[in-house]
């Protein structure tokens, strides 16, 4: 069977192609057609290498030339705003440093303004307070001098007052004097401060 | 061949005059169409020959759209072009480096013209030129002459010193100098029948699972139909793998003739 | 036996060859995957390396079944 249909298939080839192919099975190796396959693939290969020289790689390689240069070109162009970028990045941090450096030196002017104002103030507090102590220590003193004095008013008072009744009682000079001492001394014993 | 008979219920005079349309191996058949000789060479045209020249035109066709106005700003097909050309570039700039320049049209217009012959091939009812032994034996066998005429064009007889190999003991050169000249000799050989034996191994199984859902009743022959539509996007991946390989490979071969390795 | 039988049985051993192949992929595609778990930033530069070699594995394959057909061009 297979034969059979080998034999249809040289009998078919040697219709189709005037030549006799008898008991070849492989179409591939029928030497009668090499001779004008050869030729042609040779001949189609050289035609389209040189069609394709002229006509289809100069402009492929145009193209992609000119996108290798644009690209080249646009880079150059991102590097070149890349540093104008960091060029005002960097004013911009300036900037921000010295903003920042004066904001700090007006907190430190308010703070070491503020410590004076509160040192002023102590200050002048402290100054008060020693005024109002020595005026009431002034106070005070002229206060005792005052109860002082009038103490010995008081005691001179009651020395007149004793003296008058010695001396209408016609007392002797050494009484009299005996009764003013015992009078001082009654007025030391209670316990009046005297300066 | 035997399954197209044995699952069809046709009388035998039937299958025998069917027989040529049932073989897979049919649409390999190359059919001579004007007959044409020029000093004694014959020039005839066939299928295999305009698929060629299709294919050709295809690729010319692409690169026509893709650059016809070329913008800075890549539409679809500009994109697929610049990447057809950068892929391709890129294969020459690693392999050989900047001594492959001058090759890089010759590559360029190999990968692309086998590309389009690999793809070209897999649209129904069309020829696939790379399933032909004899053109991709014509085409690697061009190349690795090539590249051993250019060795010696570049390093004179110090080319020879490529089939000695370095490292060796002295007492197994002997051994080696032969072996590294069949292996020379294999390139062309494997470079040629890996791409016809992808080509002709894929569209064959096609054929035969064609010849299956034409040959199963409706309710079989979904799975085997199933399976073309699946292999047809496999097909297309081993197009582009088989052109990439051969095209790598003619990168390492002239690459081999410049540096040496 | 004929030699049709002798060619068929040829072609199917032919096709024996597809088993070194399948060991080669099982291989390859194992390693790659061991690779890509090892070292996973790897796998773009990988999976280049891995479509190159599957398409040389492959291909000892298809050398298997070009065989094939010559030896069904014989028959």
């Amino acid at each position: 069977m297979v034969t059979d249909a080998f034999a249809a298939t040289g009998e078919h080839a040697a219709a189709a192609g005037g030549h006799a192919a008898a008991g070849s099975g492989m179409p591939q190796f029928e030497p009668s057609v090499f001779q004008h396959e050869i030729f042609w693939s040779i001949a189609s290969f050289v035609i389209l290498l040189y069609l394709l020289r002229k006509y289809v790689l100069p402009p492929i390689e145009k193209v992609l030339d000119a996108r290798n240069e644009k690209i080249r070109s646009d880079l150059d162009a991102a590097e070149t705003s890349r540093r104008e970028a960091e060029k005002i990045s960097a004013e911009i941090q300036k900037q921000l440093n010295s903003a920042r450096r004066q904001a700090e030196q007006t907190i430190e002017e308010a703070r070491l303004e503020a410590a004076k104002y509160r040192e002023l103030a102590r200050e002048s507090l402290g100054q008060e307070l020693a005024k109002k102590k020595t005026l009431a220590l002034a106070e005070i003193d002229t206060a005792k001098a005052s109860a002082i004095a009038e103490l010995h008013h008081a005691a001179v008072d009651i020395a007149m007052l004793a003296t008058e009744k010695l001396i209408a009682k016609n007392m002797t000079k050494t009484e009299t004097n005996k009764m003013v001492q015992e009078a001082i001394t009654a007025i030391q014993e209670s316990k009046i401060p005297v300066h | 061949m035997s399954l197209t008979t044995a699952s069809m219920d046709f009388p035998a005079h039937a299958v025998a005059q069917a027989a040529p349309k049932m073989d897979p191996l049919h649409h390999f058949q190359v059919v001579k169409d004007v007959s044409m000789s020029l000093f004694g060479i014959d020039i005839s045209t066939s299928n295999s020959v305009y698929a060629m020249w299709i294919s050709a035109g295809l690729v010319m066709l692409f690169f026509h759209f893709a650059f016809k106005d070329p913008k800075t700003i890549p539409g679809r097909l500009q994109s697929l072009g610049e990447i057809g050309y950068l892929f391709v570039r890129g294969m020459v700039d690693d392999i050989i480096g900047e001594k492959g320049r001058p090759f890089f049209p010759y590559i360029f217009t190999l990968f692309f013209f086998i590309l389009f012959c690999n793809l070209s091939g897999l649209i129904p009812g069309s020829f696939t030129v790379t399933s032909q032994l004899i053109v991709t034996a014509t085409f690697s066998l061009a190349i690795v002459g090539f590249s051993f005429a250019y060795g010696f064009y570049l390093h004179g007889k110090r080319y020879l010193k490529f089939f000695v190999p370095s490292g060796v003991p002295l007492l197994l050169t002997p051994l080696m100098i032969p072996i590294e000249i069949i292996s020379f000799l294999a390139r062309p050989v494997s470079l040629a029948v890996r791409l016809f034996a992808n080509m002709t191994a894929g569209h064959t199984m096609l054929a035969v699972m064609f010849l299956y859902v034409i040959s199963l009743p409706w309710w079989g022959a979904w799975l085997p139909f199933g399976f073309t539509v699946i292999f047809t996007g496999v097909e297309i991946f081993i197009g582009f793998i088989q052109a990439y390989i051969f095209t790598i490979l003619t990168c390492v071969y002239i690459n081999d003739s410049i540096h040496m390795h | 036996m004929d030699a049709t039988a002798a060619a068929l049985i040829g072609m199917g051993l032919a096709a024996l060859g597809f088993a070194g192949s399948g060991v080669g992929l099982g291989i390859l595609f194992g390693k790659a995957i061991e690779a890509i778990a090892r070292q996973p930033a790897a796998e773009a530069q990988l999976a280049k390396y891995i479509w190159i070699g599957m398409a040389f594995v492959e291909a000892v394959a298809l050398y298997g079944l070009v065989v094939a057909f010559i030896i069904m061009g014989k028959a």
